[in-house]
């Protein structure tokens, strides 16, 4: 039984991205309709796939050859995160339905993101390296195809190819690590090299752990791999809350998790990941503060999201980095697709020719403001539960100068969460567009999200269950739903951190009595705006390959008689080769 | 004189149909193109009975052998593996190119040509002596020469054409001098017998040397590969297909035959295979990034694909890693699929987009753009085939080039490991230069080619789909193609006596 919904989990997605395709342009109702089914009934198979967990491959095809098998595992961190992906997916789809409305090539649009669902449920739920890889690869494929979904926008392309040269680029790293893994345990499966990870020489090991640690940091969009991310937002804003949000750039974190047990006593690997999501935290928190396009801002905000998981997995809190994940689906999924909703209606990403939005577009001003008050962390609302968990992890078992930069982060986070509502919503109307209230499915999308914002924490002691059931290799011990409730509520870092939420609430309150605080950080602003150079780097290697590559058409000469010297020298150097080696 | 066999008449019969082809051609004034067209196909379709057969044979009674006088023919999994990339490939191209070349002249001569190329690569595979080996090497470029200068009234044609005949004919004086040398040194030219009597000396070195560097003209290894982008992109996209899809790795199974006679002259052939394929692998990408015209871009990437196999060829020679060899041949499977795939598609393009037209002018990446819209199932396969050359799974290319890779790090060797990094670095590269095409075809707006293009023949699109499908299945399932890479690779190793 377990196998088989595994199968529908990730087939029915891929079924649906058949059927839609083949169905036709010509019929777009048949196609939204068929993708909502399809999705929905995905979501169906993942959540019942939750109560038979197991720590088992319970699926398990064998291909030989240097393949080994493919197997699949639904343990309690994997059917989890098949359920976000699937759930949150299914939301996105119907408020597609709204969105993507009288839009030209839906079959390609659905086909992508049912293709991107399935492979997102088989990236978490395979026991296998290689499998994952591919799977890896495959949400990174449909991301491309939908960011430069509107292939007319150059800026679309330019992100769509980016996202793809990034990710990839990272997932060398990967790919790396496991082909070591492969070479010295000979098995892919996952659960083989967590059993004995000392069959690696330590250095060699070292290799693998920084090795994933790039490819999670590209993946999820990690300092300085993050650049991809702000770039990925020309997508459809439902693309953006599920894939760049919800579900694939939480694929690196996930990797970080699962491997945690095999990396941990690599030397300095924990304090690298405490130190990348550290500034990621921290600098995209700032980028997002300065953002003037409100996709980008979120994207920014998603980045620094992350970070907190990522420094979370640092600090051994591999629990609460998964807790926050649950929540950041949830509430980020909902902040994207209020945020579509409001620019589907006025037709522009730019904060500042928004405001006062609040009174034409009431549902949506009611959830956004739901999503961000989660985002910043205010009780108690999902958000609030998780990164307290994940401070006070921090706080017991990271160095204390992490600890401080991520309680500053939540500060900002706070910022610029305000700031987003108020510059959106409140305020003066500074565009002349008018808006009008979005459509029945993007407030049945919004509305199922806003809900599991106040919920989803509810489920913290189900989720830890499973997770210090089903993953032998983590020894995790978690306390009850209850107690971590309790925990939570007595921890001291909690007033803290609450303290510091205030201060940026207050900060926003105030900020014209403290515009000369402002001013004198200008230049931290400034630089904030320019991505701290980062991008200037991008665009650097760019620049470099494509000289190199342009010097290199010299030798492209066209002329027989330097064709034939060509061969004469080559003959020349292979006897060099020869008469040196032999 | 043995008797005839099975695998003898996979050879003879397209070598038999070829003349037929075209005197039928000729001797029908009418439709003489169009029989000579449907013959051809006829003839490629029968010939795979014999494949069939000597298929069952191998994997029954082992190797088989055939002696005519002085010529030796030796079916090995090697030769088979080769002999059903070229049948494959050559009749899918020889359905493909009856609407394409219906409007040309002297078509009679394109199809027998064809045959006959089809014909003498399966037997290239099957030589078993080298001197054979060479004159089969020979019928091949010379029937490919006509075929990439076929357009004889283009000067760019022309001009691809002689640039091809004269460095490969360069080449080929370079493996006459090494056969004479080893014939000289060892007083044998069948090629196991060499290898049983070949010691360490400086004659053999040099006629390694020699054998590298001219059958390395036609594998198009750098600094030889300056020929490849001129031809592969003048040609008729059929041949394009036929020449990046089969006849460079016929060239690699020429050197590889050679080679493997020489086997315990130096240990350094593995390693001189692979730092080919570092060169091969950067300068084809870093070339093809800057390209306008499809075509052409599609060629250099054929330099970046050789320098993957020869990279795991070279992993397999130097560390007698048995799935170096078979990640490799895999490879060369399914890069004749994708690429040919790439090929035909984007020669499906070129043909309703400019040659119906009358015009010879390349097409180029901003042609494309929005071609999607009017011709899906063409767009849809020079995504995937591009997609897949790009190494993006479920494509097949990522699974020979994991295979490869896997290869590289079983040696536990830092240097080849390295290698491998360098390879994949070299994979991410490549995308970008082929995603951008994928997001030429998906554009809403069309260009002006394409508001003006004819619609795609049907007998054209057939074997796109047939090979999209082809490229998705082995990506799903690796296996799909074990039964001719996995003996292959056995068998090429056994070539060197490993």
């Amino acid at each position: 039984m377990t196998d088989i919904l595994i199968i529908l989990a990730i087939g029915l997605p891929w079924l649906g991205a058949l059927a839609v395709w083949l169905v036709g342009n010509k019929r777009p109702e048949q196609q939204h309709l068929l993708a909502v089914i399809f999705a929905v009934a995905a979501g169906l198979a993942a959540l019942l796939l939750i109560p038979s967990y197991s720590d088992a491959a319970e699926l398990k095809i064998e291909v030989g050859s240097v393949f080994g098998d493919f197997t699949f595992v639904p343990d309690g961190l994997g059917v989890f995160l098949a359920a976000v992906a699937t759930v949150v997916g299914s939301l996105a789809v119907i408020f597609s339905v709204d969105y993507m409305h009288g839009d030209a090539e839906l079959g390609r649009y659905y086909a992508l993101v049912l293709l991107f669902i399935g492979s997102m449920v088989g990236l978490v739920l395979t026991g296998s390296m290689l499998l994952l890889f591919i799977f890896w690869e495959m949400t990174a494929l449909c991301s491309y195809a939908l960011i430069s979904f509107y292939n007319d926008d150059p800026k679309a392309v330019e992100g769509g190819i980016k996202a793809l040269v990034i990710t990839s680029l990272g997932g060398v790293g990967m790919m790396i690590g496991a082909l070591i893994i492969y070479a010295y345990v000979g098995s892919y499966e996952i659960s083989d090299f967590l059993a004995d990870p000392e069959a690696l020489p330590s250095g060699v090991l070292g290799v693998v752990a920084f090795g994933f640690l790039a490819a999670a940091a590209a993946k999820s969009a990690q300092v300085p791999f993050h650049t991809w991310l702000p770039g990925a937002m020309e997508a459809p804003s439902p693309i953006s809350a599920l894939i760049h949000a919800a579900t694939m750039v939480n694929a690196g974190v996930y990797l970080l998790v699962r491997f945690y047990p095999a990396f941990e006593d690599v030397e300095g690997w924990t304090t690298a990941v405490i130190l990348v999501g550290l500034l990621s935290g921290l600098l995209s928190a700032l980028m997002a503060l300065v953002a003037q396009d409100l996709k980008r801002a979120l994207a920014y905000s998603t980045v620094s999201q992350l970070g907190y998981m990522v420094y979370a997995v640092g600090t051994g809190a591999i629990f609460a980095s998964q807790f926050h994940l649950l929540s950041h689906a949830v509430f980020k999924a909902l902040l994207f697709l209020s945020a579509g909703a409001v620019i589907h209606s006025v037709g522009t990403r730019d904060m500042r020719q928004m405001g006062g939005l609040g009174k034409q577009m009431p549902f949506m001003r009611n959830v956004f403001i739901v999503g961000a008050l989660a985002l910043a962390g205010l009780p108690i609302l999902n958000g609030f539960w998780s990164k307290e968990l994940v401070l006070e992890g921090g706080l017991e078992e990271g160095p204390v100068w992490a600890y401080a930069g991520m309680l500053i982060g939540a500060g900002i986070t706070a910022l610029y969460s305000f700031r987003m509502v108020w510059l959106v919503f409140f305020g003066e109307p500074r565009g002349t567009t008018h808006a009008h209230d979005a459509g029945q499915y993007m407030k049945l999308a919004t509305g199922i999200l806003a809900v599991g914002t106040f919920t989803t924490w509810l489920l913290a002691g189900v989720f830890g269950e499973l997770l210090e059931d089903s993953l032998p290799y983590h020894h995790l011990e978690v306390e009850t739903g209850t107690k971590i409730i309790e925990d939570v509520i007595t921890a001291p870092a909690t007033l803290v951190a609450l303290g510091v939420v205030a201060l940026g609430l207050l900060g926003w309150w105030f900020r014209k009595p403290l515009s000369g605080i402002a001013e004198a950080l200008s230049p931290v602003g400034d630089a904030a705006a320019n991505d701290f150079g980062f991008e200037a780097v991008n665009r650097q290697i760019v620049h470099w390959t494509k000289e190199a590559a342009t010097a290199l058409r010299a030798t492209q000469t066209g002329y027989l008689n330097w064709n034939v010297v060509g061969i004469i020298g080559g003959l020349i150097a292979v006897l060099v080769i020869l008469v040196l080696g032999a | 004189m043995d008797d005839m066999t099975a695998f003898t008449w996979m050879i003879v019969l397209p070598l038999l149909a070829s003349p037929a082809i075209y005197l039928l051609g000729r001797l029908f004034k009418e439709d003489g193109a169009r029989i000579a067209r449907w013959a051809a196909v006829a003839a490629l379709l029968i010939t795979w009975v014999p494949f069939a057969v000597a298929a069952s044979d191998l994997n029954e009674h082992g190797i088989q052998t055939y002696q005519h006088g002085s010529i030796m023919l030796r079916l090995d999994d090697l030769s088979l593996l080769l002999a059903a990339l070229v049948l494959g490939l050559g009749t899918l191209v020889t359905v493909y190119s009856g609407p394409y070349m219906a409007a040309e002249s002297d078509q009679e001569k394109y199809f027998a040509l064809l045959v006959a190329m089809i014909g003498v690569m399966i037997g290239l595979g099957c030589a078993g002596d080298l001197f054979n080996l060479w004159v089969w090497f020979e019928g091949m470029a010379i029937a490919s020469f006509f075929l990439v200068a076929f357009y004889r009234e283009q000067a760019a044609s022309l001009e691809a054409g002689i640039k091809y005949m004269v460095q490969s004919a360069v080449g080929s004086a370079l493996v006459l001098m090494g056969i004479a040398l080893v014939l000289a040194q060892t007083g044998t030219l069948d090629l196991v017998e060499i290898r049983n009597a070949a010691r360490d000396s400086d004659m053999l070195l040099a006629a390694g040397a020699l054998f590298t560097i001219g059958f390395g003209v036609k594998v198009a290894m750098v600094p030889m590969h300056t020929w490849l982008p001129d031809a592969h992109s003048q040609a008729p996209s059929g041949i394009s297909a036929m020449l990046s899809g089969v006849v460079i790795e016929a060239g690699l199974v020429a050197l590889l035959r050679s080679l493997g006679a020489l086997t315990g002259v130096s240990d350094s052939w593995g390693t001189l295979l692979m730092i080919f394929g570092a060169f091969n692998m950067l300068l084809g990408n870093l070339m093809a990034l800057r390209q306008t015209q499809v075509k052409r871009l599609l060629a250099y990437s054929s330099l970046s694909h050789m320098g993957y196999m020869l990279l795991g060829l070279g992993i397999a020679l130097y560390a007698k890693e048995t799935a170096g060899a078979q990640g490799s041949l895999f490879h060369m499977l399914n890069h004749g699929m994708m690429k040919g795939l790439a090929f035909l598609a984007a020669g499906g393009l070129l043909y309703t987009l400019h040659v119906s037209l009358g015009d010879h002018s390349p097409l180029t990446v901003s042609d494309l753009d929005g071609a999607a819209q009017k011709y899906p199932i063409t767009a849809l396969g020079l995504s995937l085939a591009v997609l897949g050359l790009g190494g993006l799974p479920p494509l097949a290319g990522f699974m020979s080039k994991w295979q490869i890779f896997v290869a590289g790090f079983e040696t536990k060797e830092t240097l080849i490991e390295l290698l491998v990094l360098f390879a994949a670095l070299n994979s991410v590269l490549s995308l970008a230069y082929y995603a951008p095409l994928v997001n030429a075809l998906y554009r809403r707006k069309p260009s002006k080619a394409v508001q003006k293009g004819q619609p795609m023949p049907v007998l054209m699109t057939v074997p796109m789909v047939i090979l999209s499908v082809a490229i998705v299945a082995v990506g799903v399932w690796p296996n799909l193609l074990d039964w001719l890479s996995g003996p292959a690779g056995d068998a090429l190793l056994a070539t060197f006596g490993f």
